[in-house]
């Protein structure tokens, strides 16, 4: 399903280049859970953005599906994400000002998918993660635990292949990381391929496989 | 949708972004309103005295020290005959004499009034764009016979017969002569031009009589002023040329001759309203460019604030033409808004400034047009430089923005 082969990424910080991945290469399957752990710095997260591309490698090889993703143009990319990514973040990144529903329905709007079909399922979605009563409660009026299912129900409703977590319970109690993770499995159940950064062992154990990043590179344990 | 509800969130940037394309579309207005409501005051104003009125006179000053010396205005009774025939370019004519000095004054049961007393020709009335409002014009038997009656102007009738009283064949003493008046004069306006200096005479306190009355009584067989119409505006120089080769002719060279039209006054009048209205555009314009800048400083105080918001929505899969289109229908909005209010309040002002002013200034519905446009397009330039930003953002380093 993903393929990387021999990444390098590094970034310009004042004077000097930073090398963040150095010669990465790396495989995940169709319908794995897979936790990516590392030390802060340690190149984690930019190996997560370049998977969901939300960031581009310098150089090497980048297989989507079986397709070169590094040619890709911003708005290919974009057509990714939108169709086949789902992405969780830390801080759940819910847009403050609308409800939730109309939140879930975000990546329908970018899909142009229309206004009767985007409501049904942006229904359907927060009944997955359980917060069909709280459709029209704007982020502020939520939990962190219903904010991030929120986040979860928006990842999953354009029927993605492949959900991007980015510390999902960084931010949350182990009570809702718990349940957040239980949603990960049921996800995984039904077929979602899960790959998901995290610096918690307790979470890492919902996972199938862990990768371990240090240093830019990745250590196979 | 998105660009009502993030313009909600922000009342207070929206508003003042708002104000500043409501007050430059406003002060579009203001000028268009004004600068059009002068234009057709100055042209009404100017069509009193006819647009293809020629004024032809004898140069006084002449160059040549002999034919200074000479004697009399160098147009006579004569030349009217001659000039019906030859002048293609000329419509009608008429004799005007006057007294060169002070106004003078007439009488009616013990109340005066300093007039401009003229002597004119038949066609005057027509010539000049005149109209009684009671009474009649002069006849072919008046001029001929010099009947001793008069055309009065509203003013004089006011200050000899009061203003509530009909001064048809009422009788005027002018010296020994009893003048009775035939009709009244309508009354004319000339405020703009005489407030700009172009005219210090007042036409409603004219009295007009027979030129050849007027020649009897003063003993003289000259006449000072042919006024002439041409057949159309273009025609007035060749009117003009027409008239003073006439005249050249038949005096033997003995005179030169000056004729002055509207032309000269139209262009002046012109230049004053360009003037006018540049002035005025200039400083529209300014308020427009710093509306505009409000725009792009409020699109791009948005575009930092929401940097995050932009990188979750590309993250979620929005084209770059999305987040653009986000952004510059905010711009719309505001600028569309800004617009409307503008519009209604230079419509408002525009009234406002004919009611203080007394003068009847109506919308200029073109101006409000083009205002429209200018701020659709001046709040879509402005906001276009912030959108293009925000949708060039990378979405992780938008994501990574705290």
């Amino acid at each position: 399903m993903i393929q990387l082969c021999n990444v390098f990424k590094s970034y310009q910080r004042g004077n000097s280049r930073v090398n963040v991945l150095h010669d990465v290469s790396l495989g995940i399957e169709s319908g794995e859970f897979v936790a990516i752990m590392g030390p802060s710095g340690s190149g984690k997260s930019t190996l997560l953005n370049i998977l969901g591309c939300l960031d581009t490698a310098d150089s090497g090889d980048y297989l989507f599906n079986g397709e070169s993703v590094m040619m890709a143009n911003e708005d290919e990319l974009a057509t990714i994400r939108n169709r086949s990514l789902g992405f969780v973040f830390q801080s759940f990144n819910l847009i403050p000002r609308i409800d939730a529903k109309r939140n879930v329905e975000l990546p329908m709007v970018y899909a142009g998918v229309n206004q009767e079909v985007r409501n049904n399922r942006a229904l359907a979605a927060l009944k997955i993660v359980g917060l069909e009563d709280r459709a029209h409660h704007i982020p502020a009026h939520l939990s962190g635990g219903q904010q991030q299912r929120v986040a979860i129900a928006r990842a999953i409703v354009n029927d993605p292949d492949i959900i991007i977590a980015d510390e999902p319970t960084g931010a949350l109690d182990s009570k809702s990381s718990h349940e957040i993770m239980k949603i990960f499995q049921q996800l995984q159940a039904a077929g979602k391929t899960i790959v998901m950064v995290t610096h918690e062992n307790e979470i890492a154990k919902y996972a199938q496989r862990i990768i371990n990043v240090d240093d830019g590179k990745i250590r196979t344990s | 949708m998105q660009a009502l509800s993030s313009l909600r969130e922000n009342k207070l940037r929206t508003v003042l972004s708002v104000i500043g394309i409501t007050v430059g579309i406003a002060a579009v207005m203001v000028v268009g309103t004004v600068s059009e409501g002068v234009n057709k005051y100055i042209y009404a104003e100017l069509d009193t005295y006819g647009l293809e009125t020629i004024w032809i006179y004898r140069k006084w000053d002449d160059e040549n020290p002999f034919r200074t010396a000479r004697k009399g205005s160098g147009i006579d009774n004569d030349d009217l005959n001659s000039m019906r025939s030859c002048c293609p370019s000329v419509r009608r004519v008429t004799p005007v004499v006057y007294a060169d000095d002070d106004s003078i004054q007439m009488r009616s049961k013990g109340k005066f009034s300093n007039v401009n007393l003229e002597g004119v020709g038949i066609h005057y009335l027509e010539i000049n764009h005149d109209r009684v409002t009671t009474g009649r014009d002069f006849r072919k038997n008046d001029i001929q016979r010099r009947k001793p009656v008069a055309i009065i102007g509203t003013r004089v009738s006011d200050e000899l017969f009061g203003k509530h009283t009909n001064p048809l064949r009422r009788v005027i003493r002018w010296g020994d002569i009893r003048l009775t008046v035939i009709g009244v004069l309508e009354f004319e306006s000339r405020d703009i031009l005489t407030q700009l200096g172009a005219d210090d005479y007042d036409v409603n306190k004219r009295v007009l009589i027979p030129y050849t009355l007027y020649q009897q009584q003063f003993g003289v067989k000259d006449i000072h002023t042919l006024q002439a119409e041409a057949i159309s505006v273009d025609k007035i120089e060749d009117a003009a040329r027409e008239l003073t080769d006439l005249l050249s002719r038949r005096h033997n060279n003995h005179y030169e001759y000056v004729d002055e039209s509207m032309k000269g006054w139209i262009e002046t009048a012109e230049d004053i309203l360009g003037n006018i209205s540049l002035v005025g555009l200039i400083a529209a314009s300014i308020s427009l460019f710093v509306g505009g800048l409000g725009i792009m400083n409020i699109m791009g105080t948005s575009v930092v604030e929401r940097t995050r918001e932009i990188g979750i929505r590309k993250a979620l899969g929005a084209y770059r033409r999305d987040i653009l289109a986000q952004f510059l229908m905010e711009a719309t909005v505001v600028s569309v808004v800004g617009g409307v209010l503008g519009m209604v309040l230079g419509i408002l002002a525009g009234y406002s400034i004919g009611y203080l002013s007394g003068y009847e200034l109506g919308i200029s519905w073109s101006t409000a047009f083009i205002a429209m446009i200018i701020s659709i397009m001046v709040g879509i330039a402005s906001g276009y430089i912030p959108a293009h930003r925000a949708s060039k953002l990378k979405p992780v380093d938008a994501l990574r923005y705290e």
